[in-house]
């Protein structure tokens, strides 16, 4: 069994294998907001995008020439569904890039991450506790293009976008965002990262431009860091928005319990520091696997900016096809 | 809002639970680069032990494993991320990864195999414990170079011990606080060898894969 004509090998590709991955995603959310008085379906509020009952898909596909991997496309969309929200049924895109190798990087095009903050590679899209993009500062993807490349201690990005966020039709404004990190999170067990923001952006909530296009500025840095069955995140941001100074922070304590981590139990508090309208918003919450496709979660936060304590629970599937 | 909502969930609720995220070079330009130094480029692929060969594979898995799969990394549809490594136009190794249960949460354990099959880098990339260092340091990992499944086949994971005579007898936990990821680890390994067998090097007839009929 172990004497293979090596000559066969090197010509023998592995049959059935696929160059994509397509996985379907579903959800309920449903709660109760002290502020609207009433249970909702929606873990923040009725105009943001995250998190509602959903249907959709997450589709990873790689396009290989002679000389290997070349490039890479992510469709990543769902249809959410809320009473409350402006449009009661909402198609709603995520990824929509596509990513192609370079002599120095990669470089993408289309509805992607931007290059600042946790939320440039922490991917919160079906989650209740979420980061600083949906409590106003920044954006959690934009439609644009960008670079990236990989060191041996972290990496480098940056990328050019509308300011639009989860609107493709941009509103005539732009958002000039770089990162650079030490360490790599799924490697070295921490990942440190300083970037700026600076544009021109329109005050958006979901799809729907709220005010016009006005100078936007952000700097900061963010860290995550595991140590054995704790995880710790934070991102320090300031800068200038819609006319006023800021200052925002988010500190997230995480704990792996159970078997395979199946369990979570996090804390999180967000400060939101825009002048008028400061506050905290502190959140805590619990995440099971029932399997490797379904997990339920809880959240339960109290946010001081608009007076309302919320409970949300949420069953999500994520299902290989 | 209540109405849609029970439906939801109900059909979620009763929808098979199978499915698992696969196992990812973090940067598979720079890792190909350094687990095969002159190779030129490398083609990504991803197969599953569902379509490949289904339930039978998957007994034949466990079987030549001696454990069972279990938990949420071992679901008989986790897509495993195959990286073909070529030099010019001929296939230089494979690099393949796996997730294994380890004492807090999942660690990946990546294998570079020559195309005799037999392991030239042995790399993890994650893992969560306080002996990160010392299972990660080259001193750990020089030890697997050379070998190869056949090795394996003489570690019982399920026993948890490894052979005081022979090839396998040279791997050692590198202190007591690592005994725990060490042996996840070896398990790690042997899985991981043994679905780059069944996939690539001698895959069962009718498993559908073309590297099998070859070799065979």
């Amino acid at each position: 069994m172990y004497k293979i004509p090596l000559i066969l090998l090197a010509f023998a590709p592995a049959a059935q294998a696929e160059s994509r991955l397509l996985y379907l995603e579903a959800q309920a959310v449903g709660g109760y907001s002290s502020m609207e008085k009433k249970t909702v379906a929606h873990s923040m509020t009725a105009d943001e995008v995250m998190q509602k009952p959903s249907a959709g898909f997450d589709l990873l596909q790689k396009f290989s020439g002679t000389s290997g991997d070349a490039a890479t496309l992510a469709l990543q969309g769902r249809l959410s569904w809320d009473p409350d929200a402006h449009n009661r049924l909402e198609p709603q895109l995520y990824n929509a890039y596509f990513r192609a190798r370079a002599p120095f990087g990669y470089l993408w095009a289309g509805h992607n991450r931007t290059a600042a903050g946790l939320e440039s590679y922490f991917d919160t899209h079906g989650a209740l506790l979420q980061t600083l993009p949906m409590y106003g500062y920044g954006l959690d993807r934009d439609w644009g293009a960008g670079f990236s490349r990989d060191t041996a201690w972290g990496g480098t990005a940056l990328s050019m976008t509308t300011g639009s966020g989860m609107r493709p039709r941009g509103a005539g404004g732009w958002l000039l965002s770089g990162r650079v990190s030490r360490g790599v999170l799924s490697r070295d067990n921490f990942s440190a990262g300083a970037y700026a923001s600076a544009g021109r952006v329109p005050r958006t909530a979901g799809y729907r431009v709220m005010e016009n296009n006005r100078p936007y500025t952000a700097f900061g840095s963010d860290l995550a860091l595991l140590l054995d069955n704790w995880e710790f995140r934070s991102d320090l941001r300031f800068g200038k928005l819609r006319g006023s100074d800021y200052f925002s922070a988010l500190g997230r304590l995480g704990l792996n319990l159970l078997e395979e981590n199946r369990l979570k139990l996090e804390a999180q508090g967000v400060y939101s520091g825009l002048k008028r309208e400061e506050g905290w918003i502190l959140g805590s919450g619990a995440s099971y696997a029932l399997t490797s496709d379904l997990a339920c979660r809880a959240l339960f936060e109290y946010d001081a900016v608009m007076r309302d304590r919320r409970v949300t629970t949420q069953l999500y599937y994520y299902l290989k096809i | 809002m209540t109405k849609p909502l029970f439906v939801l969930s109900l059909l979620l609720a009763a929808a098979p639970s199978f499915a698992a995220v696969g196992c990812d070079l973090n940067d598979p330009d720079r890792d190909v680069a350094r687990l095969f130094p002159g190779s030129t480029g490398y083609k990504t692929a991803y197969l599953s032990v569902k379509t490949l060969g289904g339930g039978k594979m998957l007994a034949r898995i466990e079987a030549r494993l001696g454990d069972k799969f279990k938990g949420l990394y071992e679901t008989i549809d986790v897509p495993y991320t195959l990286y073909t490594v070529t030099k010019g136009t001929v296939t230089a190794g494979y690099i393949h990864g796996v997730n294994q249960k380890s004492e807090y949460g999942g660690t990946q354990v990546f294998l570079a195999l020559g195309t005799d099959a037999r392991i030239k880098a042995f790399y993890i990339q994650k893992l969560t414990s306080k002996a990160a260092k010392e299972l990660r340091s080259a001193a750990f990992s020089a030890p697997f170079t050379g070998l190869s499944l056949k090795e394996f086949e003489a570690y019982d994971p399920a026993a948890a011990k490894l052979p005081e005579t022979g090839p396998l007898s040279v791997l050692k936990s590198p202190s007591p606080r690592a005994r725990k990821d060490f042996l996840s680890v070896l398990r790690a390994v042997k899985k991981n060898l043994i679905l780059l067998d069944e996939f690539v090097f001698s895959p069962a007839p009718g498993a559908g894969t073309s590297a099998g009929g070859a070799a065979k």
